[in-house]
């Protein structure tokens, strides 16, 4: 095979300026991003978390306590409402797998792939940290299980977190270096599997099995501490963390989250194509980069982990405590998870904006035989506010002032933490201050990720 | 299960609207027969998602715009169209088990719209051992090159080969005889040097240095430098996110006194010619397959193309002027659906055991002229190299405009035949 009549096709490459490129997930709008003066963008944002970690010095103890406070709300009981919502949730479940196995081929064109990528990973993660967890009124299998009512027949073993590691692990590989996530057939599959893996958890195992087993509990669950609203009280996004214990395991997966969703963006850049050896203006296909995106999906959880650990052991040599490495290490593990949900939300707005388009069109016409269920035809999508610079920097700006959000929320959130950790708002402040300077390098690798060329 | 929900939005059998068309028209007959018949079911390899997405968005819109206008106007042989769109991802495997789908599980009569030249070279030997009709529309000098099969074909647009070459001439005659290249450092640019390099200097005129920039470059200061005082056209083909910035730091290093410059649409496709940075491009060249603007003597045939596709005078979508459509490519879908109905009405094609008769119906075919069915320009098809050949066009850019200044004929874009695929068997 000639290799160089094989690259023709890669004088197409320039299209990747405006389209989300790979899977359903990412969007590439960098040649006027390029022309953007991002380092000065990126500046700012850095500066106003610096001047977020310097304000804790000055701040007194109350006023970051009394941030975090929250008021305690009546309760609604809605069990009953979360029954009927949760069967409808199954039976559209059960209309989206049958749609992904026999109606339309294109993932842009199917429910299955679209509901299960735009408006699953992207939107309801994204809200979930917004407005609370939505999961006891969506997940497909409670309302099933009620309805049924049988007893558990075995008790799980107390498994902690790492089931819910595992299953992050899997789904971010799934996510990262699958050949076709979004095929709609080998997603209904999945989809179809891991309904019935877990309706068998719940049968054997009762509730206990959603709550330690299931990956949409876990995710949603984890990102909904960050909502105004709780269960039982209203409070700054971050009170449900605040003045709570949190062992190893919950602050394991938090990093996981954020590991993963760092690796997402690294993995389409310049700097990272460079590392494994693809020339970025020639990206051969996922098929190309299974091992690398796994091996490097893995190191980056991995060095996360390590160097937060490292942070948080600075940080007690610089203010001895009480307290070890194991018992600091949940609680403000658990403070990074703004910036974890902040990038999630950065990195896919592109291609939201897209795609959010495309379910319309789904919906016009969800078996794509012609239908115009809502009147929209002839449906067009447009991509073309990545043509534009006020556009792109309105987008691009708005991704960066997420990012840095986030950021000066983990700060804060990191300090109230602290605070139950340390003997004394100085010592809070003392103990967190690596933990800070490494929020503020997290903020430039966000804003850069933002920023950078990139080619996968 | 059944295969009638194995569509998708393209599916674009409209049995009552087609009714109404035809009874209207001399081709009752074939409507009865289209009652009885099954469609014919074409395999869209498209690239849904990864790098070639932006043209795969087009390329559908394109090719739903062919199919309706096909079987409105009754189909191939009375029998509708039916498109099966798959995604490769823009990925070779992925591409190889996409055809393998279409001939296995889709019962697809053939394949067609590969784009990207590495998903090509990665699918084409599955349609070949599984004996599918691949018709690409890729540009790549893959087919005419020998390197494939002989159910692999690409009748409907020009290889990149024949492109740069056809460009000399005018190159030479128009803007300049030293030329100055500068291209991103790897296949893609290197084909580019050696084409141009080769035909400029049939042309009598030469190259005074090739630029070869790293595709990891994404600021390009340095570089101009090197550009020799001399130099009467520079020729460029950088592509890749940085392009907006190669094209304003040329004008920043050049000024208001810059040589002539020529470059290939390629790096603009999809691009708003109003873009920040691209003001320096007013007064340059470009190569277009089909312009992308309606031009003052715009035929009937671009008309109804726009028309059908939903496209404007600006060869941005009717429903947003800022989506520019990637124009000197996506007729090639168009033109490649009228040519799998040409064919497979001159082979009286019935089903699959038809294929290797299909195939010979398009290899006999030679001359493609002008029309509804060819609206980029008139064509040559070499039944022996599998590739079609035809005019190219050359656009200057006036007030954020390509203005076509060129057609160049096409004998141009001609070259010595490197393969005979119709004496390989089936």
């Amino acid at each position: 095979m000639r290799v160089r009549d094989r690259t023709i096709g890669v004088k197409f490459w320039l299209l990747w300026l405006c389209w989300p490129g790979s899977a359903l997930a990412h969007a590439s709008d960098q040649g006027i991003v390029l022309l953007l003066p991002t380092g000065a963008y990126i500046s700012a944002g850095v500066a106003t978390v610096v001047a977020t970690v310097l304000a804790l010095f000055v701040l007194p103890e109350r006023a970051v306590r009394s941030l975090f406070a929250w008021r305690p709300i009546n309760p609604l009981r809605l069990e009953n409402v979360q029954i009927v919502t949760s069967l409808l949730s199954f039976v559209l479940m059960g209309f989206l797998v049958w749609l992904g196995m026999t109606g339309p081929r294109d993932p842009l064109s199917s429910l299955m792939t679209l509901g299960f990528w735009t408006l699953g990973w992207v939107l309801v993660v994204s809200l979930s940290g917004l407005i609370g967890n939505p999961w006891a009124w969506i997940n497909p299998w409670t309302g099933l299980y009620r309805v049924l009512g049988p007893a558990p027949v075995a008790r799980l073993p107390n498994l902690g977190w790492w089931p819910a590691i595992a299953m992050m692990l899997g789904f971010a590989a799934f996510l990262l270096a699958d050949i076709a996530p979004s095929d709609p057939t080998r997603l209904a599959r999945a989809v179809g599997i891991y309904w019935l893996v877990t309706f068998a958890g719940l049968l054997i195992f009762g509730p206990e099995w959603l709550r330690r087993c299931e990956l949409g509990h876990a995710i949603l669950g984890a990102y909904s501490r960050l909502a105004v609203f709780g269960r039982a009280g209203v409070g700054v996004p971050g009170w449900q963390i605040a003045g709570r214990s949190w062992g190893i395991g919950a602050g394991l997966f938090a990093l996981v989250l954020l590991g993963a969703g760092s690796f997402d963006g690294i993995n389409e850049t310049f700097w990272w194509l460079a590392r494994i050896g693809v020339n970025p203006l020639e990206f051969p296909g996922r098929s190309a980069v299974v091992a690398q995106n796994l091996i490097g999906l893995a190191a980056a959880v991995l060095l996360l982990i390590v160097s937060f650990a490292l942070t948080l052991r600075l940080g007690l040599m610089l203010a001895p405590s009480s307290r070890g490495l194991a018992q600091i290490f949940g609680p403000l593990a658990l403070s990074l998870l703004p910036i974890a949900l902040a990038y999630h939300m950065a990195h896919y707005l592109t291609s939201f904006l897209v795609e959010i388009q495309y379910v319309l069109g789904a919906l016009n016409d969800p078996l794509a035989r012609g239908a115009d269920l809502l009147g929209l035809a002839p449906f067009r999508v447009t991509t073309g506010f990545f043509n534009q610079i006020a556009s792109m920097r309105a987008i691009w700006l708005s991704q960066a002032g997420l990012v840095v959000l986030g950021h000066v929320w983990s700060v804060l959130l990191a300090h109230r933490m602290a605070l139950d950790l340390f003997d004394g708002h100085r010592r809070a402040g003392l103990a967190t201050l690596p933990l800070s300077l490494f929020m503020i390098a997290y903020t430039f690798l966000g804003l850069w990720l933002l920023a950078a060329p990139r080619g996968a | 299960m059944t295969q009638s929900f194995k569509t998708n939005r393209r599916t674009l059998i409209k049995g009552a609207a087609a009714g109404g068309v035809l009874a209207a028209a001399p081709l009752v007959s074939r409507f009865a027969q289209a009652q009885s018949s099954a469609p014919i079911r074409i395999g869209f390899q498209q690239h849904v998602t990864g790098i070639g997405a932006a043209y795969g968005r087009w390329y559908g819109r394109t090719t739903d715009a062919a199919v309706k206008k096909i079987n409105d106007e009754g189909g191939i042989n009375g029998r509708m169209i039916e498109i099966i769109a798959e995604d490769d991802g823009t990925d070779p495997k992925r591409g190889a088990e996409v055809v393998g789908k279409f001939a296995s599980q889709h019962d697809c009569d053939v394949a067609f719209g590969t784009l990207f030249s590495h998903v090509v070279y990665g699918s084409a030997p599955a349609a070949g051992e599984l004996k599918l009709p691949y018709f690409v529309v890729s540009e790549g000098h893959h087919v005419a090159s020998g390197a494939l099969n002989r159910y692999t074909m690409q009748p409907g647009i020009t290889d990149v080969k024949s492109q740069v070459q056809a460009m000399a001439p005018y190159v030479a005659e128009n803007l300049g005889k030293k030329v100055t290249m500068i291209f991103p450092d790897f296949a893609f640019g290197h084909d580019h040097r050696d084409y141009f390099t080769a035909a400029i200097e049939a042309q009598g005129g030469e190259v005074l240095e090739h630029i070869a920039i790293p595709p990891t470059e994404t600021s390009f200061t340095k570089y101009f430098p090197k550009i020799p005082r001399e130099t009467e056209v520079v020729y460029h083909v950088m592509v890749g996110p940085a392009v907006l910035t190669f094209v304003k730091e040329m004008g920043e290093f050049f000024g208001p006194s810059k040589p002539a410059i020529f470059g290939f649409i390629d790096s603009l496709e999809a691009v708003d010619m109003t873009s920040p940075g691209l003001e320096f491009l007013d007064g340059t060249y470009f190569w277009e397959g089909m312009p992308r603007y309606a031009q003052a003597d715009q035929t009937e045939y671009d008309k109804a193309f726009r028309a059908a596709v939903g496209v404007d005078d600006n060869g941005a979508s009717v429903s947003d002027p800022r989506d520019v459509s990637t124009y000197a490519h996506m007729f090639g879908c168009w033109e490649t659906l009228h040519i799998i109905k040409a064919g497979m009405e001159a082979s009286d094609y019935a089903g699959p055991q038809d294929r290797a008769k299909l195939i010979e119906a398009i290899e006999a075919m030679t001359e493609l002229a002008e029309s509804f069915e060819h609206p980029q320009g008139p064509k040559l098809f070499n039944g022996k190299t599998h590739q079609v050949f035809g005019v190219q066009y050359i656009s200057k850019v006036e007030n954020g405009k390509l203005v076509k200044v060129h057609t160049t004929s096409i004998e141009d874009t001609q070259y010595p035949d490197e393969a005979d695929y119709t004496t390989m068997a089936f």
